[in-house]
């Protein structure tokens, strides 16, 4: 849906190069990390896929609908918090017409109630806290039910069970199609759903030839990863549930194909049923394909998998220079 | 682009930054105009005033929105969109300001040339009046867009740089404004209504220009 080649960035004509021969592409539905250290050019990756900076060289293609989420959003704006939603709303095209107003505001509410901000609803910008203000950032981003989420360490400064209301609302957008790009400093931040991450390393051959570069270094929760420092811990992997889902399909028809990319441990069941897990945060979405697939399949059943069970990798581990020489 | 627009617009009034711009030109025509002098020479006083404070109301405008707002609203729009939208709202709230100050110079002023022989119709004075005051919102807002983020970042830079260009524009041949101006008051001293239409055109040839030249370095200037 949007992709990035050969995409270098550099402030001013002779500047420095913050990122250069950035190949990435942003599927549907597909939740990608960014990983690096500080000024590695994270944010800078970030902005070119939300479209807020264009490449200095390279081009981007494919601009779905966007939304961006900022680490701080320290907005002294003369609105108050619903005041702002509503005008973000309809500058994302969420409402239009004469009605919209209203239909606005209803949704810019029942985002601020889902991440516990709904008393500030009146309260001017200026007067909300830090965690508050960022509230009503992510508010801004998820009333518009973007194609593309792209959110830099938007976690930061959020409360913890607005934290965890963020995972959720990323795994909704995913599931619905969307796609979300993140940044954030927890290395554990949504590890079992991550279908892949990408890491902005400088890969000169000396120290002053380096240059920043995303490299894609895992892909799904391969455990085999090459980057045993970056891989997250053990822990990390169990903590993601699966889902185990038999279904039986038209008579020799493949699976789907976006059910085919989340599913893993595919086998034979009795009666030419297929058994596959999926990771909990997919359920929705594979279900869905299934049954609105043509011919539609039959979904026999649908079951937990057994926490602690070991999910083996989803795809084999991606040399860590994928295209791009050192 | 409305939903956009709504946005830049309610920004500017409700941030209270017009306020400073307003009262300088109010008590610019306070002093320079009085009731009973020619109309087509205090028109030209009123619209040559407007420039500097169109291209001030567009420093307003782009510097208005916090950087963190700004790339949200540039993700949901496209930063060239997003920025298109605070220099239209300030080149509106410039046109606004010149059309109440066209009504109320040509109700003051009186309906003759210079040396008060002629007779010069008010209508067609007002009108033309107007037509200069658009030139003057078109130019200031081509000098903001050119002189402020993100061409110049830097206030040190933008400011000075703000000023002596609506300054030069006012003053130079051959500049759009100062042809209206010409025009004008010419016509005072003559007794005939101009019409600077080749003047307006100009105008709004340098403010697109500018204007998309601000526009498309908006995504590329952190």
């Amino acid at each position: 849906m949007v992709r990035l080649g050969g995409v270098g960035r550099r402030y001013g004509v002779r500047g420095p190069w913050v990122l250069r021969g950035v190949d990435l592409g942003v599927r549907a539905g597909a939740l990608v990390r960014v990983e690096g250290a500080n000024g590695s050019g994270k944010s800078t990756l970030l902005r070119l896929l939300a479209g807020i900076d264009a490449p200095s060289e390279g081009r981007v293609t494919g601009r779905p609908r966007t939304a961006y989420v900022p680490e701080r959003f320290p907005a002294a704006m003369p609105f108050t918090a619903i005041g702002y939603l509503t005008h973000m709303a309809r500058i994302h095209g969420v409402a239009r017409g004469a009605a919209s107003r209203g239909a606005a505001a209803r949704s810019a509410e029942r985002w601020l109630e889902r991440f516990g901000a709904a008393e500030y609803a009146r309260t001017p910008l200026s007067e909300l806290s830090k965690g508050s203000s960022q509230k009503v950032a992510v508010a801004q981003a998820l009333l518009a039910a973007p194609d593309l989420l792209v959110l830099d360490e938007a976690w930061t400064g959020l409360d913890a069970p607005a934290r965890a209301e963020l995972d959720r609302a990323v795994a909704e957008r995913t599931a619905a199609g969307g796609a979300v790009a993140f940044v954030d400093h927890d290395p554990g931040r949504l590890a079992g759903a991550v279908d892949e991450t990408y890491g902005v390393v400088g890969t000169g051959p000396g120290e002053a030839e380096r240059v920043p570069r995303a490299l894609r270094i895992r892909r799904g929760w391969s455990r085999s990863s090459p980057h045993p420092q970056a891989a997250p811990p053990l822990g990390a992997l169990m903590r993601g549930r699966h889902v185990v889902i038999e279904t039986r399909g038209p008579r020799g028809a493949e699976l789907p194909a976006p059910v085919a990319a989340a599913a893993t441990v595919v086998t034979d069941a009795p009666e030419g049923a297929i058994r596959f897990t999926v990771p909990e945060s997919r359920s929705d979405l594979v279900l869905r394909e299934l049954l609105t697939a043509g011919p539609p399949w039959h979904v026999v059943t649908v079951t937990r998998a057994p926490a602690g069970a070991p999910v083996p990798p989803q795809a084999p581990a991606q040399a860590p220079t994928e295209g791009r020489g050192r | 682009m409305s939903a956009l627009l709504t946005y830049q617009a309610a920004l500017l009034a409700r941030s209270q930054r017009w306020l400073a711009p307003v009262i300088l030109y109010a008590v610019f025509l306070a002093v320079g105009v009085q009731s009973g002098q020619p109309v087509l020479d205090s028109l030209a006083y009123a619209a040559a005033a407007l420039l500097p404070v169109a291209a001030w109301l567009v420093r307003i405008c782009v510097s208005n929105e916090p950087p963190a707002a700004r790339s949200c609203s540039a993700a949901a729009a496209g930063p060239g969109r997003a920025h298109l939208a605070s220099l239209l709202a300030a080149f509106l709230a410039a046109s606004a300001l010149g059309a109440l100050a066209v009504l109320v110079v040509t109700v003051m002023s009186d309906g003759a040339s210079t040396n008060g022989r002629l007779p010069v119709p008010r209508v067609p004075a007002g009108a033309a009046g107007l037509i200069a005051m658009l030139v003057s919102a078109l130019l200031g807002t081509a000098v903001g867009a050119l002189t402020n983020w993100p061409l110049l970042r830097s206030p040190a830079k933008s400011v000075p740089t703000m000023l002596l260009a609506a300054l030069l524009l006012l003053v130079t041949t051959g500049s759009p404004a100062q042809s209206v101006l010409t025009d004008l008051t010419t016509g005072s001293r003559e007794g005939s209504v101009p019409w600077p239409l080749g003047a307006l055109a100009g105008a709004v040839v340098a403010a697109v220009a500018a204007g998309w030249a601000a526009c498309a370095m908006s995504s590329r200037r952190g």
